[in-house]
Parts: structure tokens; sequence; C-alpha cells
């Protein structure tokens, strides 16, 4: 790490002598602390290895459905997937190389199991790809298209928008193609750079007609795609790329369903409220407790599971009782999603607000490559924008 | 003329040189040129093609060996940097296509454009960068040709339209270059290239169709090297016969893996384009050795047996080798002798581009 060290070396000196006003978001000690690893590890240029910037946080063992069973997160999709395709005879699975498995081991053995033409390739075409399961789906069978990255996703914005969302609503409720899942892996994952690090959620948000919805974990994420595949409007579901080996839990055999549209309380509490999505559900779970510790401050953790229809109720009580509202995400800050909560929760709570809304959220810029540890928004950035709420 | 100038130069580099052998190669006499048969391209919408003989001159020929030599050292020492880890994110690499990279640039003048997609490392290199600024971009360092932000896939130069990391969509940014080079009136055309799993994305006939309609000078050139990731041609395309599905743009099938073969189709093509007839397109057949990406072992969609068959048969650098060493335009030690400078060279970029430093945030 010494190269990075090096960097954020400057990087302080920089801020000292007040050069780069857009980075005076990042202060303190805490960018420091989470660059200049222990003396040992800088040594060797060649072992640069970034150190992920949060930590699972598996939930504890649910009994409720059944018989569980240790899965990481493509597992679980796999497990779904499965259920989906046993249950449901008109299902089909296609993509780009999902046969053999996929690119991240999510429709392992499901071809052999289930049969050629039902878990099929299609070539490198994402507009052909959705447009074909657009097609399918108006024709009554489920089609549950992936993505190989969500970053590969705008070729096909517009099946999505224009055909997907609004063909229900067009013909009248004569045809709809609701039985379309879109599956994509999503998110930051330490060295996709520019195109396989995406998580373009807030496009799609802006799309009356679809669905959008983003799991946590491997038991979440189970039952959240089971309830895509089986809801009747188009869905498109983001699988955080990073968990898919690094999220382990005990996740039921059997399939079970998540409702849509209904965010978590994680975590209650009552001095802020911290609502994430994704793989920064575990960053402000670990903020939380660093607020606990070092502030005293109690706070209330929500996941947001769908973006849209999102649950304005759940995040909206939760602000009444504490008064404080962070929201954070990987997505740039200008147009993310975290501006559309913040918008209607002023809206809807504004009497009861102690302090701004505050949004920790990536940069309004492409997706850095060597840069990315500087770009997410990670638990100090979060720390920082909660503690100046709390002394606001 | 040429014949004193290569007296001269061979008398002057045999005075220069310590090691006997060197001293041995400069005695010996060498053809300056030989001619050279090559395949006859498939056609699609032309009564004739590229020649089926070429010209090939000693200094020529030690060029583009010498070219092709580097590109594929230093597409494995970029295998060795990124397995070391000292190179991180997305890696894909050229080696086994170096004639398309090196026989493209042979057909077209510096001043002609090129945008091709994230296999890109050999074209950065013929199109003028150096293996040093080539390797410090990989490695994300400041002296990289884009300032060490754009790694791999995002190396641009001079004419050199990158680098582009999402698959196709570098077709029609090519056929829009076309479109300026045909409105500056400067007689340039633009090599657009893209893979055979790029070729069944839909902005690439978009792309057909605008070139076509307004006879850009555009070279759309699909480098052909089997499978696109993992997954082979036939189970990807209804028609394999890339070179025709521009349908109503002419095509050429060329061998990949002959430099030669290459060049003179480069040239066909060029001279077509800067007729002002439109666009035509160019389908290289080529093999890659490496899986589609570092994260890629290769052999999981094909055999081991396969890649040494056409590493044995069909290395483009062995073939030029063979034909230069048979028909006396150098000697095997003399190349040889190129082998270990580019070596060197490489070497010396490398330990470079790593030491460097990284670019400011």
């Amino acid at each position: 790490m010494a190269a990075v060290s090096v960097t954020a070396g400057r990087l302080l000196r920089l801020r000292a002598a007040g050069a780069e006003g857009y980075w005076r978001r990042l202060r303190g000690t805490g960018l420091a602390r989470s660059f200049l690893q222990p003396a040992s590890a800088g040594e060797d240029a060649a072992q640069t290895r970034q150190v992920a910037h949060f930590t699972f946080q598996p939930d504890p063992e649910t009994r409720e459905y059944g018989q569980t069973q240790k899965m990481n997160l493509f597992q679980s999709i796999t497990s779904a997937l499965d259920n989906s395709l046993a249950k449901d005879p008109t299902a089909v699975i296609f993509g780009e190389d999902v046969a053999f498995g996929g690119v991240f081991r999510c429709t392992v053995g499901l071809r052999d199991k289930y049969g050629k033409d039902r878990v099929f390739n299609t070539p490198l075409c994402e507009q052909g790809i959705v447009g074909f399961g657009i097609g399918i789906a108006v024709t009554g069978a489920t089609a549950i298209a992936e993505i190989q990255f969500a970053d590969y996703i705008f070729p096909a914005f517009d099946q999505i928008v224009n055909e997907a969302a609004k063909y229900r609503y067009r013909s009248g409720d004569l045809f709809n193609c609701g039985s379309l899942t879109i599956r994509s892996p999503w998110g930051c994952v330490g060295h996709g750079a520019l195109y396989h690090s995406q998580s373009p959620e807030a496009f799609f948000a802006h799309c009356p007609g679809i669905k959008v919805v983003i799991p946590r974990s491997p038991f979440q994420a189970k039952g959240l795609l089971l309830s895509c595949i089986e809801d009747k409007n188009p869905c498109i579901f983001f699988e955080p790329k990073i968990l898919y080996r690094a999220a382990v839990e005990q996740v039921p055999v059997e399939p079970y369903n998540i409702p849509l549209s209904q965010a978590e309380v994680i975590q209650e509490g009552s001095d802020v409220t911290l609502v994430a999505w994704g793989t920064q559900v575990h960053v402000i779970r670990e903020v939380a407790a660093m607020a606990q510790e070092k502030l005293g401050v109690s706070c209330e953790i929500i996941d947001l599971r769908t973006i849209i229809p999102w649950d304005v109720d759940t995040v909206c009580k939760s602000v009444i009782k504490t008064g404080r509202l962070l929201i954070s995400h990987e997505a740039p800050l200008t147009g993310g999603f975290a501006s559309e909560i913040s918008s209607t929760v002023q809206e809807e709570c504004f009497l009861n607000l102690e302090a701004p809304i505050s949004r920790v959220c990536g940069y309004d810029t492409p997706f850095p490559h060597i840069f990315e540890p500087f770009y997410i928004p990670d638990k100090w950035k979060c720390y920082d924008a909660l503690r100046k709420m709390i002394n606001y | 003329m040429r014949k004193m100038l290569a007296a001269v130069s061979r008398v002057l580099s045999g005075a220069a040189q310590k090691p006997a052998s060197r001293v041995l190669v400069a005695s010996r006499n060498f053809a300056n040129d030989a001619t050279f048969e090559i395949k006859k391209c498939d056609l699609h919408r032309l009564e004739e093609g590229p020649p089926v003989t070429t010209v090939l001159t000693r200094e020529d020929g030690l060029k583009y060996y010498r070219m092709m030599q580097t590109v594929r050292r230093m597409e494995l020492k970029a295998d060795q940097l990124y397995k070391q880890k000292i190179i991180r994110g997305f890696c894909h690499l050229c080696d086994g296509q170096e004639a398309c990279c090196v026989g493209l640039e042979a057909g077209i003048n510096p001043t002609d454009h090129l945008i091709t997609a994230y296999r890109a490392h050999g074209f950065t290199f013929t199109r003028g960068l150096s293996v040093r600024e080539i390797l410090a971009e990989l490695t994300g360092r400041r002296g990289g040709c884009a300032k060490g932000k754009g790694g791999s896939m995002h190396m641009y130069a001079k004419n050199f339209y990158g680098g582009n990391g999402i698959v196709g969509a570098q077709v029609p940014l090519g056929a829009g270059i076309a479109l300026a080079c045909k409105y500056n009136g400067k007689d340039e055309v633009c090599l657009t290239l893209y893979g055979d799993g790029a070729a069944n994305q839909g902005q690439i006939f978009e792309a057909y169709n605008m070139a076509a309609l307004w006879k850009l000078p555009c070279i759309f050139i699909c480098e052909n090297n089997r499978y696109g990731m993992g997954t082979s041609v036939e189970r990807a395309a209804a028609s394999t016969d890339y070179y025709k599905r521009g349908d109503f743009i002419p095509g050429l099938r060329v061998d990949g893996m002959d430099i030669l073969c290459v060049r003179e189709a480069t040239r066909f093509a060029a001279a077509y384009c800067r007729s002002g007839k439109g666009p035509i397109l160019m389908e290289l057949q080529t093999y890659r050795y490496h899986g589609h990406s570092m994260s890629d072992p290769g052999v999981s969609y094909r055999t081991r047996e396969e890649i040494q068959e056409v590493r044995s048969k069909s290395d483009p650098i062995m073939l030029l080798k063979d034909r230069m060493v048979n028909s006396n335009l150098a000697s095997v030690e003399e190349l040889k002798e190129i082998d270990v400078e580019v070596r060197q060279g490489v070497s010396s970029s490398s330990s470079f581009g790593t030491q460097i430093t990284l670019p400011p945030v």
C-alpha cells in the first residue's frame, strides 16, 4: 500500500494548502487512517492489494423458511433461479455466457438440470437480449435475462424505458411484460474501473413502469429475486458483484419471498437515520457502530431494498423519530437516488428535521480505476457527515 | 543507391560491433528484397482483390520483425506484471495477433486514423507510443500515455482514438472519424476495428449503413480471433462470414497471421477508400494465445492442443522469420540479436514503468 499512502500523503498536503476545493469534502485524519497501512505492508511494491472498504455482516440465521444452507451471494442467486425454473415450466434464463454458469457463477448447473432450451446463451447484443426478453414475457412466459455487467445495460435502455415500462399502459392492459426480470451485476468491485463498477439505478428510477431492486446479502437476494420473478411488473435486479463471494450466510433451500417496495429497518435508533442499499448497507452499519462508540449517537439503519417504487413511509417514519437523515450510495451525487429521497423527505418531514439531509455519494466523475479508494463513499466520509449533522 | 547504402551500413555495423558473431553477420551478403506469394483473399462484391504476390525488402522485413517481436514481448511482460499484481484491473493481451497491428500500420500512413476496442496495446505501439509509455499506463503511473488514469483499455495517441471498453461502441465513432476525413479532404482514411463478438452488436450495422450511404472512407476491420470471450464464433453468429456481413459493403477475408497478406489487403482497402468509392470491410482471421483477459485462463473453451497447433504452424513472427531466413533476407543470428535487444528494451521499459510516480489525485 506504499504507493497509495504516498498519494494519500500528497493529498493531505494538498488539503493543507487549500488547493483543491473539490476535495474539501475529504477531511481530517479519517482519510489518512484508512490508507496508511502498517509499515510492513508498505514495503513490497508488488503487493499493492487494496483492502475492501467494508466488512460484510451476515444477518442471523432464520428458521422461518425451513432448512438453511451456507451460501454466498452467487450461490443464493443460483438457488433462486433453480427454484424458479422448477416451479415455473415457462421460465427461461438467457444472456451472455450463462450456459456454462456465467462469468460470476450465478447459473452454474442450471443448463444441465433444465436443458439447453431453457438456459441458453445469446450473442453479444444487450439491446437484443432485453428486446427479446420483452417479447418472451409478452406471450406470458417468464423471461429471466442477464446483462453481464450493469455498465453494459445502456444499449438496452431504450427497450427497458420505452418498451418494457410502457407496455401495459400503452396497450390498456391488453398486454404486459410483467414476467420479465433483468439481472445484472452492479457496483464497485475494487478493480472494476469505468466499465465494471457502475451503479445505474438512478437512471431507471426515473422511469415509471418498472421496479428496481438491490439486495444487501445472500438471504435478501434470494427472497427478493424470487419476488421480482413472480412480480407482475418488469423488474431489474442489481446484484452487488463485490459480494458474490465475500457475502456468506445461511440461506433457506426452499423458495421464499421478501416483499418488494418494503424497506427494512435493520437496527433501531433514536438520533440519526442512515439509509443505503446493496454493499453500502454494510458500510453504514460500521458507521453506526463507530457513531455509538465514539459519539454516543444511536443510529437507525434502513436498507431501502427496492429503489422504485420506494418505501416512503418507513423512511419518513424513521426521520420523524430521529430528525436527521444521511443517505449514502456509490453512484455519483448529482441526480443519484439520494436526491430523490432527500427531496421527498424534506417535503414530508420538514418540521421534524434537525439538520439538513446529508448525502454521501460518489463524485461526479466517471468511476476511476486507480483512484477508486478516493472515490467511494467509505465509512470515514459517512462518519464525518454524520458528525456534522449531529453538531449542526 | 539503395545497394550502396546497404553496403555502407553493413560495413559500419560490422565495424561498430564487438561480438564476433556480429562481424560474421555483417560480412554475409543478404538479398535486398524477395518476392513472396500470399494467400488469395476471399472477396465479397469485389471484382478483384489484393495482389497474390508481394515484394518485401530486407529493411521492411527487419522493421516488421522488430515491431512484432516488441509487441509480443510487451504483452508477455504485461502478463508477468499482472500476475505480480503490479498491473491491476482488466488487461486484454493480443499476443498471437501481432501481424494484424503491424500489418495494418504497414499498409497505411501515419496521418490515417485508427480506432479499436480494448485489445489495444499492440495498436497503441504501432501508432507511435513507446513501450515505456504503454507499460507506465498499464501500471497506472503518471508517465503513462493517459497520465495513468486510463489503464489498459484507454490508451490514445495521435490519430489513434483508443482503446474503448464498451463492445461495439467504437464503430459508429470510427464512421464519424471517416466523415471528418472526407470533410477535411486530405485523402485520409479511418480504420475502424472490432472483434467477432462485437460483430453481432446493432450499432455496427447502423455504422455500416451510414458509411455506405454517405460513401465514407472507412475501412471496417473485423479481427476474428474465433472467440468472443469464451464463445466460439459458431455459437454466436448466424453467419461467420464476417467479411460479408456488411452486405452492401464490399469485403475481403484476409489471413491475419501473415503480415504480408495483411499489409497488401490494407493497401488495397486504403486505395479503395481513398478513391472515393465508400467503405470497405476486411475480416482478419487471426488468433489470440491468451484468454480473453488476464482473468480468463483461455483453456476452458478451447483445447491446449488447438493453441499449440496455432503457435507451431501459424505464429506470425515465426512465419515472417522463416520467410526472411529462407529467402536470405536475414540470418537466424541477426534475428536472434533483435530478439535479445527487444527483450532488453522491454525489460528496461517495464522497470521504468513501475518506478515512476502515481498521478496526482
